[in-house]
């Protein structure tokens, strides 16, 4: 098991059999936040879909949309694609009011995946890991921690975590590996 | 633990997923320095505190965010209803006939 | 083995021998047995002694409900457990079993001294007794109770065990996997429910497990036991056993406690020792059973006196005898089926004895051939033997007459009155119960939860009654979520089922007031007890509970309810459903401390939230302090220094040349969008529309009571965005508290809230030198005092990284603060680090923040501030932006209370001595020798040794304090009084001279 520290460096943390445990690479990450008209002119403009509904996803390429609130977005993208994301908001920004803000050094996101991956969740998420669908996400809560979950497989997920938050989650997690690699 | 609607997201969720906050359809007045004294400590201050059906607001913290309302029954602590924020005060008589 | 062992008999495995101790006593007994049943198999009785009384006790159950015999446990060093019940802990090698509430030893116990003197501890003794003198309450009574309280005694080292929790969504939670619960898994799984079946037990089967001679559908029971439980599993029904339902809540919430290690020699280390499960479940099937009451007579409570169909179980499940020569006393026909099962194997039955006056006549035939005697009729009126019975005192009842006494020898005496449907989880849920005058017990009435209740714990009795009941509801609750499903029906040969009659205190010949008939065994409550309650005016059952404690102790009652309710109801003239019963409350049984908490203990108590650059604080030796959720590098000691000495070098170094500070803890808001400035207007109290971008200017927020909820420097970056920052406690409420305002009173704003707090790492820099340490890394912005000025911000590149880039000060130095992205933290720090050493940079932690902010008179909210100061009251008057329409606030602040002369305002405070620093939260008083309880005008908020005012300095919280300047008040501490004077709260560089490069 890799000790982890704040760093945060991408690697593998756990790998029980059962399950994995795995920091990913940093991304871009932005919180976007608009009025209902204004979906088309802004979505065209990332070139990727805003779903209405709260934890319906999107992607095109490597650029990714979850639907958080009624009038809030998470934006996932390639880092190197920073700088045009808020480009092109910009440019629409005068008639396709919006708020873009960067969040990418805000979380770390880990990759949960293995056979137990949903039961692993379980040990602290009190909402139902079934009522997920894969290809969705939601933003919910593990161990008294916000984090946004994105299922993109039955058995493999990823867990954007606020930095300071996010040892406190991983341990909890490790803890579950072990219990699970007891049984 | 109760189980909320939450009127945003259409999922029924958690409890730990929200936060309590406090008595609903209490609007701030749009002109607050011609009120009162006496208007404006109601305001702040006087609230129901009712035994049985209350109009109160939660908000889905760890989830959408979205302040939103409810009615609850503090004797049975069984939700009536949930229903947006800008959507009008449901009449207690209905709900009342309807969970029945 | 013993004599008391059925070679052969029970479910334990005679192959796997196992030793345990007892009061340092080597006792053998088969994988399979609790403590109770290998005691019993070697012919111990004697298990405990009572709370009150210290009177001897043994096992009269063989399960969960058991009231008497509480063992201690250890299993090793630090994992010690009080009050363990015995007739559910399994054993294993090595064991260690101690008794309990007995001195010096558990057959002599200097303590029951209280039993020979118990007229005097009668209902209602502690609040007759400790009532005064009122002088003796600290002294005398409190440290007697504290004692004499609890039976068993708590742990004193940390619990080396770990704790697990889960959550759990099922379709059906069905709970006791007895037949009912068997029946109904069975019909639910089979119907495409997904099942989750549960027991506290170590295996499946319930009463089946003490019923093997019965035949369900042409297979013996245990077989079918196994064959069902087979075919559940394959059904893919999640079937948890040592697991008991402590608590049934809101919307089919139900709590779990698991126990995983216990029962073993030597668990695995990863392996948690329990594990709450909160199971969230749309059906609930109750399942639960009855349990057995026992009769009400004088010395029910002897070691060998024990429920009839308990000792059925221990016969038949662990294959143990309880006695040689065993007495029955009865009022329902099940106790003769446990009579008939000992004589089976080998216990002389001395005789039946029935309180009915004619028992069914099957009965009698079977008793007969067995060439048992029977005393139909009969009533029982004592027992006798000092730790064990050894005979029983049985007479005749004709009528009302209690007829001629005649004393039976024995070794075991088993009862049963009857049994009480198991119904403390609904109870749980505030389902309503119902008095059932034929089975003379409540019965469950109207449901508030998604739930059904199964087999006996809806009073019926019979295996397969209750098997069909099982599958009915296993049916009910798959067809209420849509599953077609259909209920077998079962049929069981010897099915011994029954009735009986139920009763308050057995008749006896005897002075009633004297009897020892025991209704609570495990707190010491008698039949007397609860008519005297009743006598001395106590009318509800919830004040008779209370008075005479029957069914407070940690078995809740489960066998004595319905006997304490039979009894007040008969004392009190009035019928069972009119008097009511006690609320029963989660948990079920007694659970640990370690299944609630969790995970939550140790390192994983609590989030402990750190920094980027905390880690480098941890190598340069930071001593940290907790601040809401973070830690936060409090000071920097260098070898032997002590706080005060390393704060004083802080604070010089910093004032001299240059200091570096982590703040990355500050809540940052990014506000952005068209109306962000008429947010921002409408949010804080200063006004925000002439501040141009690049400006950044301290914010004051208010609650609309008009007291002071936070503060920060806020920047403007563009027209439509500003950087805002909070207090480190403050971040999540300020932003809960704007979204709350934004989202129902200014829906229609065009502005959107998103908190950047862990976007960014902040790094301040303060001292004279601190530009010039700074200015090097810096591209793209002059830092000229001309072009960046005090109170500024821009966006530029620090060190090769974006940042966002302050001028502000918090130290009444020259201060910048770098924001740049989290990750990048702890690598610009290292650069200004080295960077900083030709300046002999210094790195300062929260200690000396608050120093050198307070040598400003800079205010810390929550700490100078308690939620009832305003800004008036804080001397920030000049951050209101009194033309502004309205902001949240400035109706409060016209208040007629907020706006009175005298308020408490925040003043400075210098001591007369010049050397006396002031305790933080001492108290004010105008004059000291007025008399005790003395007005108190005020308290010290802020205090702190100044090297660079070269003495201590205060701030107060000051009744009328802004009138007071010049003026001596005084601060009472134990030893002495301090003078102080009243002053201005700048106490260094009034002028701000030094904010200027």
């Amino acid at each position: 098991m890799t000790v982890l520290t704040h760093a945060f460096t991408p690697g593998p943390i756990v790998a029980s059999g059962q399950v994995k445990l795995t920091l990913m690479a940093p991304v871009a990450r932005f919180s976007l936040r608009l009025r209902a008209a204004n979906i088309p002119a802004v979505s065209k403009a990332i070139g990727v879909d805003l779903a209405t509904t709260v934890g319906v996803r999107a992607a095109n390429g490597t650029t990714e949309s979850i639907c958080l609130g009624p009038d809030e977005w998470l934006i996932i993208a390639k880092p190197d694609d920073a700088d045009t994301v808020t480009k092109v908001c910009a440019d629409v920004y005068a008639s396709a009011t919006h708020s873009l803000t960067e969040v990418s050094a805000r979380e770390v996101t880990v990759r949960i995946e293995g056979e137990r991956a949903s039961e692993l969740l379980t040990i602290g998420c009190p909402r139902d890991i079934d009522s997920i669908p894969v290809g969705g996400g939601c933003r919910t809560v593990i161990d008294g921690v916000t984090v946004v979950l994105w299922r993109d497989a039955e058995q493999s997920f990823r867990m954007d975590i606020w930095r300071s938050f996010a040892l406190h989650i991983i341990d909890l997690l490790c803890t579950g590996c072990k219990e699970f690699a007891a049984e | 633990m109760l189980l909320i609607h939450c009127p945003y997201c259409n999922q029924t969720l958690p409890e730990l997923e929200f936060t309590y906050a406090g008595e609903a359809h209490i609007a701030r007045p749009a002109d607050p320095s011609s009120v009162s004294d006496e208007e404006w400590r109601d305001f702040l201050f006087i609230r129901t505190n009712v035994k049985g059906p209350h109009y109160e607001r939660w908000r889905h913290f760890h989830g959408c965010g979205r302040y939103f309302n409810a009615v609850r029954d503090t004797v049975s602590d069984r939700f009536l209803i949930t229903y947006k924020t800008d959507d009008p005060r449901p009449e207690l008589s209905k709900l009342l006939e309807k969970s029945k | 083995m013993s004599s008391f062992r059925v070679s052969g008999r029970g479910r334990v495995d005679h192959t796997q021998p196992i030793q345990f101790t007892f009061d340092g006593k080597k006792i053998k007994g088969f994988k399979g047995d609790t403590i109770a049943s290998a005691l019993l198999a070697n012919g111990i009785h004697l298990m405990g002694r009572s709370f009150k009384y210290h009177r001897p006790r043994g096992a009269v159950t063989a399960g969960s409900e058991e009231p008497n015999a509480l063992v201690g446990t250890r299993r090793g060093p630090g994992r010690f457990e009080p009050n363990t019940r015995a007739t559910v802990q399994e054993i294993w090698d090595g064991l260690q079993v101690n008794s309990q509430n007995r001195y010096p030893s558990l057959s002599f116990d200097i303590g029951a001294i209280n039993d020979k003197a118990y007229m005097l501890f009668s209902a209602g003794f502690y609040y007759k007794t400790f009532m005064w003198p009122k002088s003796f309450w600290d002294k005398v009574y409190e440290p007697f109770i504290r004692a004499a309280a609890g039976l068993g005694v708590s742990p004193t080292e940390p619990d080396p065990d770990h704790y697990a929790s889960r959550y759990l969504h099922t379709d059906v939670l069905i709970i006791g996997a007895g037949p009912a619960g068997l029946a109904a898994a069975l019909t639910a799984a089979r119907a495409g429910s997904q099942v989750t079946l549960v027991d506290e037990n170590p295996e499946a089967g319930g009463s089946l497990l003490s019923e093997p001679s019965a035949v369900i559908e042409d297979v013996p029971a245990w077989d079918w036991v196994a064959k069902t439980v087979a075919e559940l599993k394959e059904l893919g029904v999640k079937v948890m056993t040592r697991t008991t339902a402590i608590g049934y809540y809101h919307q089919n919430m139900v709590g779990l406690c698991e126990k995983l290690t216990d029962h073993l020699a030597s668990p695995d280390a990863e392996t948690p020792r329990e594990r709450m499960w909160r199971v969230r479940a749309k059906q609930v099937v109750l399942a639960q059973g009855a349990l057995e009451k026992p009769l009400v007579f004088d010395g029910n409570d002897r070691p060998g006196v024990m429920l009839a169909g308990s000792a059925q179980t221990y016969i038949n499940r662990y294959g143990v005898r309880v006695g040689n020569k065993a007495v029955i006393v009865t009022s329902h026909d099940s106790a003769w089926y446990a009579a008939f099962d000992l004589a089976d194997a080998g216990t002389t039955i001395a005789a039946i004895v029935d309180t009915r006056s004619e028992p069914n006549a099957d009965l009698i035939a079977e008793a007969t051939k067995r060439g048992i005697r029977i005393m139909a009729g009969h009533t029982v009126t004592g027992t006798e033997g000092r730790l064990r019975v050894k005979s029983v005192r049985v007479n005749p009842v004709t009528g009302s007459t209690v007829g001629q006494a005649e004393i039976i020898g024995c070794d075991c005496l088993l009862m049963s009155g009857g049994w009480t449907p198991s119904l403390h989880l609904f109870s749980h849920t505030k389902g309503t119960l119902k008095w059932d005058d034929e089975r003379q017990t409540f019965l469950p009435d109207h449901k508030a939860e998604e739930c059904e209740i199964a087999g006996a714990g809806r009073g019926l009795w019979g295996i397969e009654a209750v098997l069909n009941d099982g599958a009915e509801m296993g049916a009910a609750v798959a067809k209420s979520l849509g599953k077609k499903a259909k209920a077998a029906s079962y049929g069981v040969a010897n099915d011994r089922s029954g009735t009986g009659v139920s009763h308050k205190e057995l008749p006896t010949d005897l002075d009633a007031g004297k009897a020892r008939a025991f209704v609570d065994y495990q707190n010491d409550v008698t039949a007397k007890d609860l008519r005297l309650a009743v006598r001395e005016g106590m009318r509800s059952i919830e004040h008779v509970k209370r008075y005479t404690t029957n069914g407070m102790a940690t078995d809740q009652g489960k066998m004595s309810n319905i006997n304490g309710l039979n009894i007040a109801s008969d004392a009190l003239g009035v019928p069972q459903p009119k008097v009511g019963l006690t609320t029963f409350r989660p948990p079920y049984t007694p659970t640990t401390f370690g299944a609630f908490c969790g995970y939550h203990k140790g390192s994983h108590f609590e989030v402990t939230r750190k920094t980027p650059i905390d880690s480098w604080a941890e190598e340069n030796g930071a001593a940290y302090e907790p601040v809401s959720l973070w830690r936060r590098a409090w000071y920097f000691p260098k070898d032997g220094e002590d706080m005060h000495a390393a704060v004083s070098r802080e604070c010089l170094a910093t004032r001299a040349s240059v200091g570096i500070f982590d703040a990355s803890t500050l809540g940052k808001i990014e506000v952005v969008g068209p109306d962000s400035v008429e947010f921002m207007n409408r949010m804080y109290t200063n006004p925000w529309t002439k501040l141009a971008p690049g400006r950044a200017r301290y914010g004051l927020l208010l609650g609309d009571d008009g007291f002071i909820r936070d503060d920060g420097v806020i920047g403007r970056l563009a027209d439509d965005r500003f950087h805002v920052t909070t207090t480190t406690g403050g971040a999540a409420r300020v932003l809960n508290m704007m979204e709350d305002y934004l989202q129902t009173e200014w829906p229609d704003l065009d502005v959107w809230l998103t908190s950047t707090t862990e976007q960014w790492a902040t790094i301040a820099l303060n001292g004279p030198n601190a530009r010039k340490v700074l200015e090097p890394f810096v591209e793209g912005l002059d830092m000229s005092d001309e072009a960046f000025p005090h109170m500024s911000v821009a966006e530029c590149r620090v060190g090769g990284f974006p940042a966002r880039l302050f001028r502000i000060s918090f130290t009444g130095e020259v201060g910048f603060e770098v924001n740049v992205p989290a990750h990048a933290g702890r690598a610009l720090w290292e650069m200004l680090f080295e960077a900083g050493k030709k300046y002999d940079i210094c790195p300062y932690g929260t200690e000396t923040m608050h120093v050198l902010r307070a040598e400003k008179g800079y205010i810390i909210v929550g700490q100078d501030t308690d939620g009832t100061v305003t800004p008036h009251d804080a001397g920030l008057s000049w951050a209101i932006g009194k033309m502004k329409p309205d902001f949240v606030g400035k109706r409060g602040l016209a208040r007629p209370d907020l706006v009175a002369e005298g308020r408490k305002q925040l003043i400075g405070l210098l001591t007369e001595d010049g050397k006396t620093k002031l305790e933080e939260g001492a108290q004010i008083v105008l004059d000291p020798n007025q008399p005790k309880p003395m007005k108190m005008v005020g308290h010290v908020t802020s205090s702190y040794h100044s090297d660079a005012a070269g003495r201590p300095i205060a701030m107060a919280l000051l009744e009328d304090g802004f009138n007071r300047m010049g003026e001596t008040i005084y601060i009472p501490m134990p030893d002495r009084v301090i003078k102080a004077t009243v002053t201005g709260t700048v106490f260094y560089d009034p002028e701000g001279e030094r904010l200027k490069l």
